[in-house]
């Protein structure tokens, strides 16, 4: 335990206290009481997952990524033909009175699978056919999560490729052939993947006044409430934007906003911090790790928190289109709580064992 | 798979970057966050509020009318509004569809208030009043699909005395700017008086609207109440009329076109005042369909006209007391000075046939009254002139309005040769002396002008003011008639009921004793030998009777004009023979020749109100 990195610990501290705070709030608003204490069981146990994955030791579970990335795989696969349609996607699995979510937890998985891979490969750039399996790995998953269809979590995928290549290293020639791909599979996904509404919501940003009634009425509600919490806020549960259920998704890709506007500016900044705080700390660690995959797991965990977390301010404050991307730990959700929890419990384990012989 | 001890430099040196990149996307979102929260927060705030704030007007409930004894005259009814609120309005066209299928009017009608509410769109527009259930609950089915609706309670206003009092009480009707412009209390759209007492008392019965501030969820639900200022209520009206009486001369008037016009002669109190025909109140309780108001604008016979006050007819035979009044009173005539009548009287060369074809013989002043000899007033006319004629007239206020406190009154006409030269452009003809001398030719009166000068003829010569609220109208004013004459007058009077020669003779029989006189006037020259039953509606004679009880100190003066009536004994004279019998505790009936009456333009009753939109039993947006 002393071991552990303290200061990211801290961090996290006031953010799980706002997650509470918020669900409290929202599920008052929702009148759906059951959401609040739900979801602080689901933040106890992700605190204690943490704990118990900040003891292990990393490498071992580097060297079983593979193992854990197939287990995901199949487990991906097969939701496609088992799990139950719920709100039109195969996305959870049942079990009671609970549901997991387990695209959540295959990203984990992938994550270390990439990083595992990407750091048997001791030169300093990639080789051409690394790289090639390293996309492999983090595509395969992304595109079952696709399939299910749940682009929200698909698209969170995307951040672990970037991360593990940029780091693991590429020529430009090859960013540049990676960069025309991406502009070429968008095309392909706005023509045959995407579905009007969700066509609708990257045009609604990119031309907000677009129809303030349809598609902008959500990010418009949402910048409503950011911007009329004013410097202090209107008081905690007294957010009219959330009470009165203008805000929509308040509980999960709108949280932010419900917490903007009833704690202002201050208390925006503040919890904005924590996450930043959260942020440096995993870079901090990546570059404390005593080893590569050390390293590249630090740092990939880091890429994908901070993405997450910034797509889903940004899209609050109108500054990114509506993706379907929660905002970690604060969004109503067990899977995302629990895989999340697993992600800084690992980095927990690199810090750890920074010091340590072979 | 290995891990080895290696160059983790250049690694580090690409975490470090990724590292820079993302802690500007922190400093940019926090940068973001200022703006919003610090910098344009009170543009977000006022949108915030217009989200969950709702300003509703309160109706004030418009003033309790009652009459003489405490009748309901007209009160209140609660009603539904459908109030719109054009900001929340996302698209206007899906709106009006969905209240065309409502029912509540046409589309051209819809689109127009629409369109209006629109104008004001800071304010909720009423878009309809008086919802039936069918129509409340197909809007709270799709509350959800068009937030911008909203049924608001409010009160309409209920006349249950029906159309028999349509004209006293009037119309209310939307503000117009100009009210709207001297008034800052009115609301645009809010109903006030646009005639009868309605108009005329709108200080007293509008009362002062209020507000109501509510906080309204996402889905347009009403979650509480953060501001009320109650309307004040209108203050009540009792009146002078009686609701008895008043449906006592509808129902006398049944069928016929005309007006009854009922006075108390020591004061000007009116207790009756009904014009025919009428409409149903309720059509102008709230905003009327344009469609109703032009089918009621549309009719010939104009049932939206006032008649007691507003439709001018020459008095035909009832001007006789009035010029024996005159005449007595500047000494042109003693009682006893006779006239001998052969049934025709030459005037400038020119025949003038008294009604009686084979004349009255020796006729006095107040046998002339009571068989309503025309030659007798032929000669005082051609003695007196047209200058003396007017003079008598205007001593007892005809010829100017009499004040009433009802807006829209006409002043009707008392020729002079002034007159002719400047309105009609050329002189007076001495023949038409003679024809005014028997109320004939250009002299105009309302029915209400008739009531008022016979008020004076059997007040003891005091020009009253007729009003509608007790104490109300300017003090009596002396004519300076000698009681005398009028004593003469007033036994001429009683001799055309009382007398066996009366021209009213047939009201003798009545369990109330009352004395008057009878009127028929010229639509067109009569040709000679054709019996009025047999001339077309609209060319039958007006038939008038004054008739007033008791006849030695009257309460009550009883005006009724029947038009096209044909024959003022046999159908004037009972209308006011019911209403005087009613008002001294009888009720009588009188036929009258019904079946002859029989005009071209009744129409049908018209749909009541509510069984269109009671039709609309489901409704989809």
């Amino acid at each position: 335990m002393r071991r552990l990195d303290l200061a990211m610990l801290l961090a996290l501290l006031p953010i799980l206290v706002c997650s509470h705070l918020l669900q409290s709030s929202t599920a008052r608003a929702l009148a759906q009481p059951a959401y609040a204490s739900r979801q602080l069981l689901w933040l106890v146990l992700g605190v204690v997952l943490l704990l118990v994955v900040a003891s292990s030791d990393y490498r071992l579970l580097l060297r079983l990524a593979p193992l854990f990335y197939v287990v995901s795989l199949l487990t991906l696969a097969a939701m496609l033909f088992l799990a139950p349609v719920r709100a039109g996607t195969r996305s959870w699995l049942v079990l009671g009175p609970y549901t997991l979510q387990p695209s959540e937890f295959a990203r984990v998985a992938a994550i270390l699978a990439a990083a595992a891979l990407a750091a048997s490969h001791q030169r300093e750039l990639l080789a051409p056919r690394t790289a090639l399996q390293v996309t492999a790995v983090v595509a395969a998953p992304a595109l079952l999560v696709a399939l299910q269809p749940d682009l929200g979590v698909a698209l969170t995928y995307l951040p672990i490729l970037v991360a593990v290549l940029w780091l693991g290293g590429l020529r430009w020639r090859i960013w540049v052939a990676l960069a025309l791909s991406v502009l070429v599979l968008a095309a392909a996904a706005w023509l045959w993947y995407l579905k009007p509404y969700q066509q609708e919501r990257i045009l609604t940003f990119l031309e907000p006044d677009r129809a303030p009634a349809g598609a902008g009425y959500q990010q418009r509600q949402s910048r409503i409430a950011v911007g009329s919490g004013g410097l202090t806020g209107k008081g905690l549960r007294s957010g009219t934007q959330s009470q009165l259920r203008f805000l929509p998704a308040q509980d999960t890709d709108f949280i932010f906003a419900v917490w903007a506007e009833e704690t202002g500016f201050v208390g925006s900044l503040l919890l904005l911090g924590c996450y930043a705080a959260v942020t440096y700390r995993l870079f901090a660690i990546a570059l404390a790790a005593r080893d590569r995959g050390g390293t590249l797991l630090a740092a990939a965990v880091a890429v994908v928190f901070a993405t997450q977390t910034l797509v889903n301010i940004a899209m609050v404050v109108g500054l990114a289109p509506t993706t379907g991307i929660t905002l970690p730990l604060l969004s109503r959700g067990g899977s995302s709580v629990l895989a999340t929890c697993l992600c800084l419990g690992l980095t927990q384990s690199v810090w750890r064992l920074r010091f340590a012989n072979l | 798979m290995t891990f080895v001890r290696d160059d983790l430099r250049p690694l580090r040196r690409r975490t470090a970057l990724f590292l820079a990149v993302f802690a500007l996307a922190f400093a940019v979102i926090a940068f973001r966050l200022f703006s919003l929260q610090v910098v344009q927060a009170p543009t977000w705030r006022k949108l915030a509020e217009n989200n969950r704030l709702r300003r509703l007007p309160l109706e004030a409930p418009r003033g309790l009318v009652t009459d003489c004894t405490g009748r309901v005259v007209m009160d209140n009814r609660p009603a539904f509004q459908l109030l719109l609120f054009p900001e929340e309005m996302k698209d206007p066209e899906r709106t009006v569809r969905f209240l065309v299928q409502l029912g509540l009017a046409d589309e051209g009608e819809v689109r127009a208030r629409v369109a209006r509410a629109r104008r004001t769109s800071h304010l909720p527009s009423v878009i309809a009043d008086n919802l039936s259930w069918a129509q409340m609950a197909a809007v709270a089915a799709h509350r959800a699909d068009f937030q911008e609706l909203a049924v608001h309670p409010a009160t309409r206003r209920a006349v249950p005395a029906g159309p028999a009092v349509a004209h006293l009480v009037g119309q209310l009707g939307e503000v117009s700017p100009a009210q709207l412009a001297a008034d800052s209390r009115l609301r645009p759209g809010q109903l006030v008086g646009k005639s009868g007492i309605e108009l005329a008392y709108q200080e007293v019965l509008g009362g002062v609207p209020g507000n109501l501030v509510v906080v309204v969820d996402a889905l347009g639900r009403q979650v509480s109440t953060l501001d009320e200022e109650p309307p004040k209520p209108g203050h009540p009206l009792a009146l002078t009329v009686d609701l008895e009486l008043q449906t006592e001369a509808a129902e006398a008037m049944a069928g016929l076109v005309g007006s009854v016009v009922g006075l108390d002669p020591r004061d000007g109190a009116v207790r009756v005042l009904l014009s025919e025909p009428s409409f149903d109140p309720d059509l102008f309780a709230g905003h009327l369909e344009p469609a109703r108001w032009a089918s009621l604008v549309a009719d010939p016979l104009k049932p939206l006209q006032n008649r007691a006050l507003q439709a001018l007819y020459p008095p035909g035979s009832t001007i006789k007391p009035i010029f024996a009044a005159g005449a007595l009173a500047d000494g042109l005539r003693a009682p006893a000075h006779s006239v001998y009548c052969t049934g025709t009287a030459t005037f400038y060369g020119h025949p003038y046939r008294c009604w009686l074809a084979g004349g009255h013989g020796h006729v006095a002043l107040e046998r002339g009254i009571e068989v309503s000899c025309d030659t007798f007033f032929y000669r005082l006319a051609y003695e007196a002139g047209i200058g003396r004629l007017a003079a008598w007239a205007k001593r007892l206020g005809l010829g100017e309005r009499t004040g009433i406190d009802l807006p829209g009154e006409a002043a009707g006409l008392v020729p002079s040769e002034e007159w002719s030269r400047r309105t009609r452009g050329h002189p007076w003809y001495a023949g038409e002396t003679i024809s005014v001398g028997i109320g004939q030719g250009p002299i105009l009166v309302t029915p209400l002008q008739l009531a008022v000068a016979y008020a004076a003829l059997v007040n003891g010569g005091f020009l009253v003011t007729p009003h509608l609220v007790p104490g109300g109208g300017k003090p009596p004013r002396p004519t300076g008639i000698d009681p005398a004459v009028l004593a003469t007058v007033r036994r001429g009077m009683e001799r055309v009921v009382a007398g066996g020669e009366g021209t009213a003779r047939r009201l003798a029989s009545l369990p109330v004793p009352m004395a008057g006189k009878t009127g028929t006037s010229q639509v067109i020259r009569k040709k000679e030998g054709v019996k009025w039953q047999e001339l077309p509606w609209e060319q039958r004679h007006h038939a008038l009777f004054v008739g007033y009880a008791p006849p030695a100190e009257p309460t009550l003066v009883v005006v009724a004009v029947v038009e096209h009536g044909g024959d003022a004994s046999a159908v004037a004279a009972p209308v006011v023979g019911r209403v005087l019998a009613k008002a001294f505790g009888h009720d009588v009936e009188i036929s009258t020749p019904q079946l002859l009456l029989a005009n071209p333009h009744a129409q049908p009753e018209p749909t009541p109100p509510g069984a269109r939109a009671a039709q609309v039993a489901e409704v989809r947006p």
